[in-house]
């Protein structure tokens, strides 16, 4: 079966070339694209024959610059890789329909084709790599596909800072994780996963310097408050497909490597796994609080990820505690929640960014106080964005409720098993959980309302427009996932399983944590039954009746305007004073004044504390830095004494030694 | 294991609840025109206003979709699925560990629907309406997860069913914490079935409303199945409250019943007599009243915590 996936690699391979042997950009689009798509099937095939005939593999072998190199197929890594190539299967298909509006403006595509290939490729090689060094390379050759394919529109200012911010991040995760695996590699002498795992005893000095940098490093990536700031400014800059990529696979590199971390080192100290979870409460609660406050439709987007982030988290910090205290029924549910709600979150929030990126492209922007009955316009995408907005709040019966189930199981089971102040820390984090809920159902409904329904605030027209058609087979496609999952969660479970395999908890666990999420479609099976009879009785009811179509009553005003339906930042302002003082509402307007008062303006954003924290820490690097600057006169004749002083120096140097 | 009941009773329970309803509904309002001076119309009053429903015409907006005519079957079907997890009087009709976290989750899958539906119509009552849902939605959900979630974890059972059986009557601090976190879901059910003092269901200004105003473009069957799917909701949530107050718990399909049946009337007078002596707050308090129910929760949970 490996065959399948060199087979795919050297599909991806052929792709780099293809820019110097096509002219015409459309038909590199497609072509690009679809050769992507068919490496990432042949990928699929892999990843998910190797999931369900388990068999842990790994291939040793030589490369002539890099040395020693490690590709391991293990439950976690193929986990990882199935997720990364799924997503991108479905970027592949949308990114033909979506990338054809910018070449008919004419903005060359070819340079970027080239560096989403890089990020779709590397990507799946940073899930299978169990080499340290190799994993870092591959990480910065992610890296910088991913900034490439955002600065896509470069000639735009605001694209340009956006991808900035995630250059910066990306940069700062991966000096902190030089410093973790070389840590590791001073201990062990190794640079070999699996030998960091078999590594005896670790020093607990060195283990906090490996887990805090580890975690930070990784942490960076998946977006963990307070390192979250560059995904609301990155997504919005990246075109929607690589804004999907981003949001569903990229950060999730992140969750990836804290979770192989975890696997890697011993569970000793359950202050991380505390640590880890008042983190993630912190990311989940303020990430949904601070995404309602947003009216970019991506930026909103993002600070979701934040959020889903942070419930990922949770499931992660159970398992935590789970292993610290010897409890292997946390460790599975923990675990086993943390990843299916990654596999889930890749899902829905690809799905939601692509679904964006179509409402963009008929808005001409994504301010969603300009938009409005898009249900109309674009209305597959509209039903598919409807599926992922119900999945992301985590309701049934899609796949955020399963993964949402497990996660609330394992902070009960936490709350059983564990003792102290540990139940009650933890029905602190159902409760917020909950919150979170209800924050999403507000977040979503917002968006979904705002967007979809009602009339167009822009005043533009409602005609159907068409939709591409291999963007809407990916769209539903994923929605038919979020179906699929929701409603068979044992599908899920079936492909976390070997995952779980690994920790060798998963034995000790018995075979009934799952339950009853895996007979849960009897349930749901019964609710669609439900809704289908009651609505064939309401459709009897309403043949007999007549039904009849009048504009909407508006208490006796006539002359309505679409300008006057409620706004996002209207329907959202109550919650969002609320959240102060962490989240910052600026309002900029002029007060009427005077008899006959001019046209008025108001305008209101809410401005994030951590980012401005950032800010401020950056300037103040930026204050201390500047006093060297001095060094830099300008004048030759100072760097030729700089230049005679260091000679100077390494020559005394040299003598002493 | 989800468990579908064998017993006959228990889906006996749900029918009598199902058809009952609006009964419960029609005695709260009887008593309340009661206790404020009025004759009041009938306890049957609600049902003929569904069967008056169900023969009207539906008349739907021109700028709404077809969420509009979903969200009212949905509405109404997860009322109805979550009523199917409560031991209503016998053994619930089904039951699973976890299946709180599903009545909780069927409940704001409602809610999300009707939020839709009143901003399908793009009317900006409707839009008013819904934001005020989504708001006070928000501090809900945490109480719920504050009574039912610390009770979950107090019994160390995580099914309707098994926490109603795993309550101890004999222990003074139990029926202390069962109490007192009645209060909160008592509180929980006024905000969530829009009854006063959170939300006035017999208001005539569109401006001060939260649910009506939110179904004022439905009509016909649409609205029909959202009154039903309220009346449901009422019953749902004082049954969830007769449930924890019955000491008798599940254990004899008739006296469970009985007993069930006085405690929910017993209710119906509560609810009615805290809506004759109170008046709507303002809406900015909602969330204080809201809050000041988690507080309740927490520090019931806090003290049950350190003295046992």
């Amino acid at each position: 079966m490996i065959a399948l996936f060199v087979i795919g690699l050297l599909l991806h391979g052929l792709n780099f070339l293809l820019p110097a042997l096509l002219r015409d950009s459309r038909r590199l689009n497609v072509a690009s694209n679809l050769l992507n798509a068919a490496a990432l099937l042949c990928g699929m095939c892999f990843s998910v024959s190797g999931l369900l005939a388990y068999q842990r593999a790994e291939y040793h072998f030589s490369l002539p610059a890099a040395g020693p190199v490690v590709i391991g197929f293990d439950g976690l890594s193929l986990f990882f890789l199935f997720t990364f190539q799924l997503v991108s299967l479905a970027a592949s298909l949308y990114a033909i329909g979506y990338l054809r509006h910018y070449i008919e403006r004419g903005l060359p595509v070819r340079a970027h084709l080239w560096f989403l290939t890089l990020l779709i490729v590397s990507m799946q090689l940073v899930a299978v790599a169990h080499n340290a060094l190799a994993f870092l390379i591959i990480w910065e050759l992610m890296a910088l596909g991913a900034y490439f394919s955002i600065v896509f529109e470069r000639d735009k200012e605001e694209v340009r800072r956006g991808g900035f911010w995630y250059f910066v991040a990306t940069h700062a995760s991966v000096l902190l994780l030089y410093v973790c695996f070389f840590t590791l590699h001073e201990l062990t002498g190794s640079w070999n996963f699996r030998d960091f795992a078999l590594h005896a005893a670790y020093d607990p000095k060195a283990l906090a310097v490996i887990l805090l940098t580890g975690f930070a490093g990784f942490g960076i990536k998946a977006g963990f408050m307070p390192f979250h700031v560059w995904l609301p400014n990155a997504h919005p800059a990246a075109p929607a497909h690589v804004s999907g990529l981003l949001s569903a696979i990229n950060i999730k590199a992140g969750i990836y490597g804290i979770a192989r971390l975890m696997m890697i080192l011993p569970a000793v100290d359950p202050a991380y796994g505390w640590g880890l979870l008042a983190v993630s409460l912190v990311s989940a609660v303020l990430g949904v609080w601070y995404a309602l406050a947003q009216h970019d439709i991506k930026r909103l987007l993002a600070y979701h990820s934040v959020e889903n982030i942070g419930i990922i988290g949770l499931g992660l910090s159970v398992a935590w505690l789970g292993r610290c205290y010897g409890k292997p029924e946390l460790v599975v549910l923990g675990f086993a929640g943390a990843l299916l709600h990654t596999l889930n979150h890749a899902i829905f929030k690809g799905l939601l960014f692509f679904g964006a990126g179509n409402v963009t492209l008929h808005a001409h922007g994504g301010d969603i106080e300009k938009m409005g009955g898009f249900a109309r316009v674009i209305p597959l995408t509209a039903v598919a964005f409807l599926v992922g907005a119900i999945s992301i709040c985590g309701l049934p019966p899609f796949n955020g409720f399963a993964s949402e189930f497990l996660i609330y199981k394992s902070l009960f089971s936490g709350s059983d098993l564990l003792h102290g102040y540990a139940p009650l820390a933890l029905l602190f984090s159902v409760v917020g959980l909950a919150f979170m809920g209800g924050l999403a159902v507000a977040c979503f409904t917002k968006l979904y309302g705002i967007v979809f329904l009602g009339q167009n605030r822009a005043g533009a027209a409602m005609e159907r427009q068409s939709e591409p058609l291999l963007s809407s087979v990916a769209l539903l496609g994923l929605a038919g996932l979020c179906a699929a999952i929701g409603i068979f969660p044992a599908a899920g479970l079936r492909l976390v399983a070997p995952a779980l395999g690994e920790l060798g908890a998963a034995a000790q666990a018995g075979r009934e944590w799952a339950s009853p999420l895996g007979q849960l479609q009897i349930v749901f099976a019964l609710f669609l039954g439900l809704v289908a009879a009651v609505y064939a009785v309401k459709a009897w009811l309403q043949s007999r009746t007549g039904v009849r179509l009048r504009e909407t009553w508006g208490c006796g005003y006539a002359a309505a305007t679409p300008r006057m339906q409620y706004t996002a930042s209207g329907f959202a302002e109550e919650l969002v004073k609320l959240g102060r003082p962490m989240l910052a509402l600026a309002v900029h307007w002029n007060a009427l004044g005077g008899v006959l008062p001019a046209a008025r303006t108001f305008h209101s954003h809410c401005h994030d504390r951590m980012e401005d924290g950032w800010r401020a820490f950056h300037r103040a690097i930026g204050r201390f830095l500047g006093a060297f600057r001095w060094i830099q006169s300008g004048n030759i004749r100072h760097y030729v004494i700089y230049l005679f002083a260091s000679i100077l120096f390494y020559l005394l140097c040299a003598l002493v030694w | 294991m989800v468990t579908f009941s064998s017993d006959p009773f228990s889906w006996l329970a749900c029918a009598l609840f199902f058809a009952g309803a609006p009964l419960f509904t029609g005695v709260v309002n009887k008593l309340k025109a009661r206790l404020s001076g009025r004759v009041g119309p009938g306890v049957l009053q609600p049902y003929y206003e569904l069967l008056r429903l169900a023969r009207k015409e539906t008349v739907y907006s021109t700028s709404a979709g077809f969420i509009s005519r979903l969200a009212p079957v949905i509405v109404w079907c997860t009322v109805a699925l979550a009523a199917l997890l409560l031991p209503l009087g016998t053994t619930a009709a089904v039951s699973f560990s976890g299946d709180i976290i599903l009545f909780a989750y069927l409940l704001a899958l409602g809610r999300f629907f009707q939020i839709l539906a009143a901003l399908d119509t793009a009317s900006s009552f409707e839009g008013m309406g819904a934001s005020r849902e989504a708001r006070f939605a928000v501090f809900a959900e945490p109480i719920f997860f504050f009574t039912i979630g610390s009770l979950a974890i107090v019994t160390r059972r995580y099914s309707f069913e098994t926490i109603l059986a795993g309550i101890s009557w004999y222990d003074p601090l139990f029926v202390v914490f069962v109490s007192v976190g009645l209060l909160s879901l008592f509180f929980l059910m006024m905000a969530e079935c829009s009854r006063m003092p959170v939300d006035d269901p017999n208001t005539h200004l569109e401006l001060t409303m939260i649910h009506e105003v939110m179904i004022l473009d439905a009509s016909g069957v649409d609205l029909m199945l959202y009154q039903y799917a309220a009346s449901l909701k009422l019953l749902l949530y004082c049954a969830l409250a007769a449930l924890l107050l019955n000491p008798f718990g599940v254990f004899g399909p008739v006296s469970g019943l009985l007993v069930f049946g006085v405690t929910l009337a017993a209710l119906a007078a509560v609810l009615a007599l805290t809506e004759t002596l109170m008046a709507r707050f303002r809406l900015a308090l909602v969330p204080q009243f809201l809050l000041f129910a988690t507080a309740i929760g927490i520090l019931n949970i806090l003290i049950f915590t350190f003295s046992h």
